[in-house]
């Protein structure tokens, strides 16, 4: 037995058997992060700073001293506060209606208000244009003359594609109340529009800043929608795909990009700053909130949250009904004709998507409960760094991120290149992008799996691997298939990450949605839309009744 | 010799948590920690259990040294305050659990918990999820599953605290006879002076991450080393030797002149009827009667600023005195003990 070496210091040091574990479980963790996260932002800077001479501040000079540049981040800027202001309103009063109303339907209305999760992020668009288009239903109907392009079709597809996620954000922070705090209120004589201010606004102001963050970055950094229904109205995403691919302006393309991280990265900052101050509202003496009928309130939420969910759904049905008449708008009879998919690489898009998802739900899964478990349970110097890395994507635009992977991977000397324009370089990148995400349902869940688990193993001779593959991940599990279902889910359906990052043989669905709609081809890319909608319900079922028939109860799938 | 804890001193930040703890426990002996929260018990606890790092000092066991052993290593019982029972396994399989880390073959693992619940009167119980069990089933598990791979040593911190106190009281006396007949060294972690008087051979009254003093229940109460152990086990009236105190007469020799506090038991105090004179009487008004059934306490105002005495009476005695009355206490020269010199 080795003596302690107390004599030196005074103060014994950890073993090595102690620091073996850890210093491994970090660099696992961390390697794979740096390379496919740090690596690409790094990428992108330097790109942004290169020029023929060398280093310097040319190509900022040349893209941010434009007249074009100043009115195209205006509009950006318009574009998004103005959505994310609307889609935070509507959310939050859907919410409330949801959690603090007894209107009828709740569970419905929570259903259908998270359609759009199911959907490319693009359908938004699609669906107006089917509806309000110079073609739209409603010109054709009313032989009006009705302009969708530009601004307002901007807004309103991105209040309705934003709308869900703010939705879940709400719901959860409006979940949980103290019935104290609003007995002690009524009993003090308080209004409910009093209450409302005083009580039930600012203990959601955390989740109201996380819903304001979410949107506003979701908006500034989708280019789907602006490029389907903007005309000629720019906003900086689109104006980075115009850069890169239309022109081939890799410099350009990487300093908006830069600017396009700005202010994601300020309201991330923003949002950690607030939530810092968040302080805790419920206690563990808290008492459930009790909620009393009352008509006029239960019904008015009734009739907001039907509008919301009409809009909702309007969008997609109608983008359903296209793919299945002939030709849009002229022929409206019933064909099956736009699921032959005789286009470019027929259905092959939709199986690279559905390959791309499965694998980015696997590696995804591992990924993050990999960061989750040496991030909560392996404290070490670095953990602080680890944790920045894995929420860093967060303020990352998906085309951003994908650019990025371009600029570093695309490049025979290095090792990722082996794997550059397979479709495992377009899963990992959806892998990273929503790493923030994934990593941050995994280690609430991690944290729940409370230290003395670990310590009563350890006591039982447990080594912690034991620990980790007997108790803490068959603890964890059913968190674990709402990280997979949530990997799978927005891998079906985003366009951002992966968009740089396609070659013809890696295509997705989304993409072909977007460049099908591009060409005029409404109705095929109205059926590729449906096929990944139908693929993202049927894996959602099917998943739901896998749980029922493993008796798991309560795993969440929709995030 | 059994187990063997020598000088050991931890820190949390500036907080000493163990001052250089020192002590020895025999190979069967049932020890308790007591102490007010936050003494030092759960930490010292830990360090023996090798889930805690100690900066200084040794645990040994039979003379071999431990401290560099992890947890996993030492094969140390541990029953946690929480249980911490797993709870995705059944209550059979979280007593296998340190079986089978272990990797032992599966049909011993299968008669060893059979025995752990026969031994713990649980055999109806061996498919049912920890959520499905009770309190008090749960910590007979906990206690299963600690001692099924057959431990060294058995390590309990408040095991009894978060259960109700009926199912207390029936498991302490369950736990002792189980340590009992399976002669294994047993340290349990309590702030109930109850639960230690019933339970410990030794009890190892701590404060402020120091061991206080060591020793029988029966040695402590009656030989507390230390004002602060006087009080911490059982009642004390504590009469400081100034003022408007009578000087009384004790058996203690006195301390250079000094002043001193003395104390009594309530049930030593002895009761007079009122004119009754003697060494240490003292005439006092019965400013309260509270009776406890098998006893009845008495709260005495000597008056002329002696604080109130806290008495006991059994026995028939016991109801003759109403709440008014004048009677004359004794505090017998014998019972007297100096707990802290001035
Ligand atoms: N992990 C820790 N970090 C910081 N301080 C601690 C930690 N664990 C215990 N302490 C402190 O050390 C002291 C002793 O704690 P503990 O051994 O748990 O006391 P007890 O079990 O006697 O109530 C307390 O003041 C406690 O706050
Ligand atoms: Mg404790």
């Amino acid at each position: 037995m080795a003596i302690a070496d107390t004599a030196s210091t005074g103060i014994r040091q950890p073993r090595i058997w102690q620091r073996a574990p850890v210093l491994i479980g970090t660099l696992l963790v961390a390697g794979p992060l740096v390379v496919f996260v740090l690596w690409p932002l790094v990428a992108i800077l330097m790109r942004s700073f290169s020029t023929p001479e060398g280093f310097g501040l040319e190509n900022y000079a040349s893209v941010l001293g434009t007249a074009r540049f100043m009115r195209i981040l205006t509009n950006s800027l318009d574009v998004t506060l103005v959505s994310t202001g609307i889609a935070v309103v509507l959310a939050y009063g859907f919410a409330y209606g949801v959690q603090r109303t007894l209107m009828p339907g709740k569970a419905v209305f929570r259903l259908l208000v998270l359609v759009p999760l199911f959907a490319p992020s693009l359908v938004q668009a699609q669906g107006l244009v089917l509806l309000f288009g110079r073609n739209g239903l409603i010109n054709r109907t009313f032989g009006t003359s009705f302009d969708i392009y530009g601004y307002w079709g901007i807004v309103l597809a991105m209040v309705l594609y934003v709308l869900p996620y703010a939705f879940l954000i709400l719901s959860t922070a409006l979940a949980v109340a103290d019935q104290r705090l609003y007995e002690s209120a009524r009993i003090l004589g308080a209004g409910p529009w009093r209450i409302f201010r005083t009580i039930t606004l600012p203990s959601s102001r955390y989740g109201l800043a996380a819903a304001i963050f979410v949107c506003f970055t979701l908006v500034i950094t989708d280019f789907g929608n602006p490029m389907v229904i903007g005309a000629n109205y720019n906003v900086l995403a689109t104006e980075i795909y115009n850069q890169v691919i239309g022109q081939a302006n890799f410099e350009r393309g990487t300093v908006i990009g830069m600017v396009l991280l700005v202010p994601a990265a300020v309201a991330a900052i923003w949002e950690k700053y607030l939530s810092r101050k968040q302080f805790a509202l419920i206690s563990d003496q808290s008492k459930p909130l009790e909620l009393r009928p009352n008509p006029l309130r239960d019904w008015s939420f009734a009739a907001l949250c039907t509008a919301i969910s009409l809009a909702i759904l309007s969008v997609v049905a109608v983008v359903i009904y296209a793919s299945f008449v002939h030709l849009w708008p002229y022929r409206m009879t019933f064909s099956l004709r736009h699921y032959n998919f005789d286009v470019q690489n027929g259905i092959q898009p939709l199986w690279n998507s559905i390959y791309i998802s499965l694998m980015a739900a696997v590696i995804g899964v591992i990924v993050v409960t990999a960061a989750s478990y040496v991030i909560e349970k392996l404290r070490s110097p670095v953990t602080r760094g680890l944790y920045f890395l894995s929420i860093l994507p967060a303020a990352v635009p998906g085309m951003v991120l994908g650019l990025g992977y371009v600029l570093a991977f695309n490049n025979p000397s290095n090792p990722v290149y082996a794997i550059y324009g397979t479709l495992l370089i377009i899963a990992l990148a959806n892998v990273y992008y929503y790493h923030a995400q994934g990593f941050l349902i995994a280690s609430t869940s991690m944290k729940q799996v409370s230290g003395s688990f670990d310590e009563a193993s350890a006591t039982l001779g447990g080594t912690r691997l034991q620990t980790l593959w007997k108790v803490t991940l068959p603890v964890i599990a059913p968190t674990l298939v709402g990280v997979a279902v949530f990997f799978f889910m927005r891998s079906m359906v985003t366009l951002s990450a992966v968009i740089f990052l396609i070659t013809p043989q890696t295509q997705v669905a989304a993409v072909s949605v977007l460049l099908l709609e591009d060409r005029g081809a409404t109705n095929q890319a109205a059926a590729f839309s449906v096929c990944i909608m139908a693929t993202v319900v049927a894996v959602l079922l099917a998943v739901r009744g896998m749980l029922w028939l493993l008796g798991w109860k309560h795993v969440r799938l929709i995030r | 010799m059994s187990l063997r804890i020598r000088e050991v001193t931890k820190h949390f930040g500036a907080l000493t948590a163990l001052d250089s703890v020192s002590l020895e426990i025999a190979r069967g002996e049932f020890v308790c920690f007591l102490g007010p929260s936050g003494c030092g018990k759960t930490t010292l606890l830990r360090v023996i259990a090798g889930l805690e790092q100690a900066e200084a000092g040794h645990v040994e066991l039979d003379g071999r040294d431990l401290i560099e052993l992890p947890a996993q290593a030492r094969n140390f019982g541990v029953v946690f305050q929480s249980y911490s029972l797993f709870p995705n396994m059944t209550a059979a399989r979280n007593i296998a659990y340190g079986l089978e880390c272990r990797r032992q073959p599966r049909d011993r693992i299968r008669k060893r918990v059979d025995e752990m619940l026969a031994l713990v009167g649980l055999q109806d119980h061996a498919h049912k999820l920890p959520s499905q069990l009770s309190g008090g089933q749960q910590q007979r598990i906990a206690l299963a599953r600690a001692l099924a791979p057959d431990p060294q040593v058995l390590l309990l911190d408040e095991p009894l605290s978060a259960l109700d106190a009926k199912v207390r009281v029936d498991l302490r006396l369950e736990i002792r006879a189980l340590q009992q007949r399976l002669g294994i060294t047993t340290i349990m972690v309590t702030h109930d002076q109850e639960e230690a008087l019933t339970m410990a051979d030794r009890i190892v009254v701590m404060r402020a991450g120091r061991i206080e003093q060591v020793g029988s229940g029966r040695e402590l109460y009656g030989r507390p080393a230390t004002r602060f152990v006087a009080e911490f086990i059982g009642r004390l009236n504590l009469l400081p030797q100034d003022g408007g105190m009578p000087a009384l007469q004790h058996a203690t020799e006195t301390g250079a002149g000094r002043p001193a506090v003395l104390g009594i038991r309530p049930e030593a105090v002895r009761l007079h009827p009122a004119g009754t004179e003697g060494a240490n009487h003292i005439p006092a008004t019965v400013a309260q009667v509270v009776f406890l059934g098998s006893m009845t306490q008495l709260v005495l105002d000597p008056g002329n600023g002696m604080r109130p005495i806290l008495a006991e009476t059994h026995g028939p005695e016991a109801g003759g005195f109403e709440h008014g009355a004048q009677v004359v206490m004794e505090l017998p020269a014998d019972q007297l003990r100096v707990v802290e010199w001035q």
